[in-house]
């Protein structure tokens, strides 16, 4: 998988067209499902699949494979390019951390890149997801699919922050546990 | 805030819902500790797999196409330029030569490829319904065909550009021009070719980063021109170049002469 995402990213930094034909057949479903699901418009969706294309093929020569796959990459960035939208309809508050952000933290044991979902895990996500109790599963959704700060959770929710702070934690916990048992 | 109370923060932080001040203590804090270094990454991980539990919905069909152009016009894309010199080239004998390609454009030329082709079809038809003593000239036929129905293909690829190739002091009245599309193949014309010593063939090479790569036997008819139509290389080759050179009749699987005719992508 590594290596024939290396493979795709030096052929598209290499100016080949049909590269990243490959790389939208493999992954433009799965950015512009999640980018909908954000944003709730088909053409903000479309939108954000051509930016977040558009800032692959630019990119592709400083695409690490040994720190990330390629489809986590899209991912990433279609969720923060759609939240970015998100937040331009209201007051925006913390930049959504992206795949450069996120590099600067230090090195140690492997990335969590090199064990990322693809998109045929979708199944097992959703059913970790459900695994959670509800207390914790909707502060996470709110910030991950709506892009909405603790406090505004909590305003949403009517818990107190401190509430919303625990249970973001130990929700992210669980559901790492629940995908990693399988 | 202390290490504790910044630890509690990681998992917000890989969903993007820190306020400003948070988000700046914690970045601060993160370069010095790989605790909470780890418990961002492990958030990432199982944040990421978000993205994933949403309801599949597939975009547009002509999405594709834009970003695939999007892509092509980015300045950062190489593209080789069509010559503004008009080019007087022949194809195949049955093939107008008339106006030059940057005239007609290669969209136009395919058009044209294809009536040519309806042309040919017919031949065909009429040399199968034939008798006896055809049997050659419907297989030389039909091997035609094939080529130009590949070559077709090939022109109208949405990532195909054109490479000119000069002849070498070595044939210095030889030229060419190849239409190449790295996901379909190659379609390639030579003239002013001079006529081979007997034993040998023209072979046209693909010169990739490594080893140049084969892309046919060519030999030229009576008036010095030559075609071929090659599928591209394998995945992991990367054509940087086209050549032709001279060799032993059969073909060799390595060059072992100097290139009459050089052309660069």
């Amino acid at each position: 998988m590594l290596t024939r995402d290396h493979a795709l990213m030096q052929r598209m930094a290499g100016g080949d067209v049909s590269a990243i034909g490959e790389l939208y057949d493999q992954h433009a479903r799965a950015v512009y499902s999640l980018a909908c699901r954000i944003l709730r418009d088909p053409g903000e969706a479309e939108d954000v699949v051509q930016d977040v294309f558009a800032q692959a093929w630019k990119q592709a020569s400083r695409f690490d494979a040994a720190r990330a796959n390629a489809g986590a990459w899209l991912m990433m960035m279609s969720r923060s390019r759609a939240i970015d939208r998100l937040r331009a309809r209201r007051t925006r508050l913390q930049t959504v951390p992206d795949a450069e952000t996120l590099a600067d933290a230090p090195e140690g044991t492997a990335g969590p890149e090199s064990r990322a979902m693809t998109a045929q895990d979708a199944t097992r996500v959703r059913a970790a997801l459900a695994s959670l109790d509800d207390a914790q599963r909707a502060p996470i959704e709110l910030a991950y699919y709506e892009g909405l700060s603790q406090t505004e959770i909590a305003e949403r929710l009517c818990q107190p922050l401190g509430t919303i702070k625990t249970r973001i934690r130990t929700g992210l916990l669980k559901l790492r546990s629940a995908l990693a048992g399988g | 805030m202390d290490h504790h109370e910044l630890r509690e923060l990681t998992g917000a932080y890989a969903l993007g819902a820190l306020s400003e001040a948070e988000r700046r203590a914690l970045e601060t804090h993160l370069p010095t500790c790989p605790e909470c270094a780890q418990d961002v990454r492990d958030a990432v991980e199982a944040a990421g797999a978000l993205a994933f539990a949403v309801e599949p919905v597939d975009p547009p069909a002509a999405l594709r196409a834009r970003v695939l152009d999007a892509a092509a016009r980015d300045p950062r894309t190489r593209a080789a330029k069509p010559s503004d010199a008009p080019a007087r080239w022949t194809l195949l004998p049955y093939l107008a030569t008339a106006a030059s390609l940057a005239a007609i454009g290669l969209a136009f030329y395919a058009v044209e490829l294809r009536s040519r082709i309806g042309a040919l079809e017919e031949r065909v038809r009429a040399a199968e319904s034939a008798t006896s003593g055809v049997q050659a000239r419907l297989a030389s036929l039909q091997s035609e065909y094939g080529a130009m129905r590949r070559s077709a293909t090939i022109l109208a690829a949405s990532d195909v550009r054109r490479v000119d190739l000069e002849g070498q002091p070595s044939a210095a009245g030889a030229s060419a021009h190849a239409f190449w599309s790295p996901s379909r193949g190659l379609v390639f014309a030579a003239t002013g070719l001079p006529a081979l010593p007997p034993g040998r063939v023209y072979q046209l090479w693909f010169v990739a980063d490594t080893a140049p790569v084969s892309a046919g036997l060519m030999t030229p008819d009576d008036t010095g021109v030559a075609t071929t139509v090659a599928p591209p290389p394998g995945a992991g080759t990367r054509v940087v170049a086209f050549a032709v050179t001279l060799e032993p009749a059969g073909g060799v699987p390595a060059p072992t002469t100097t290139p009459l005719l050089v052309g660069k992508l």
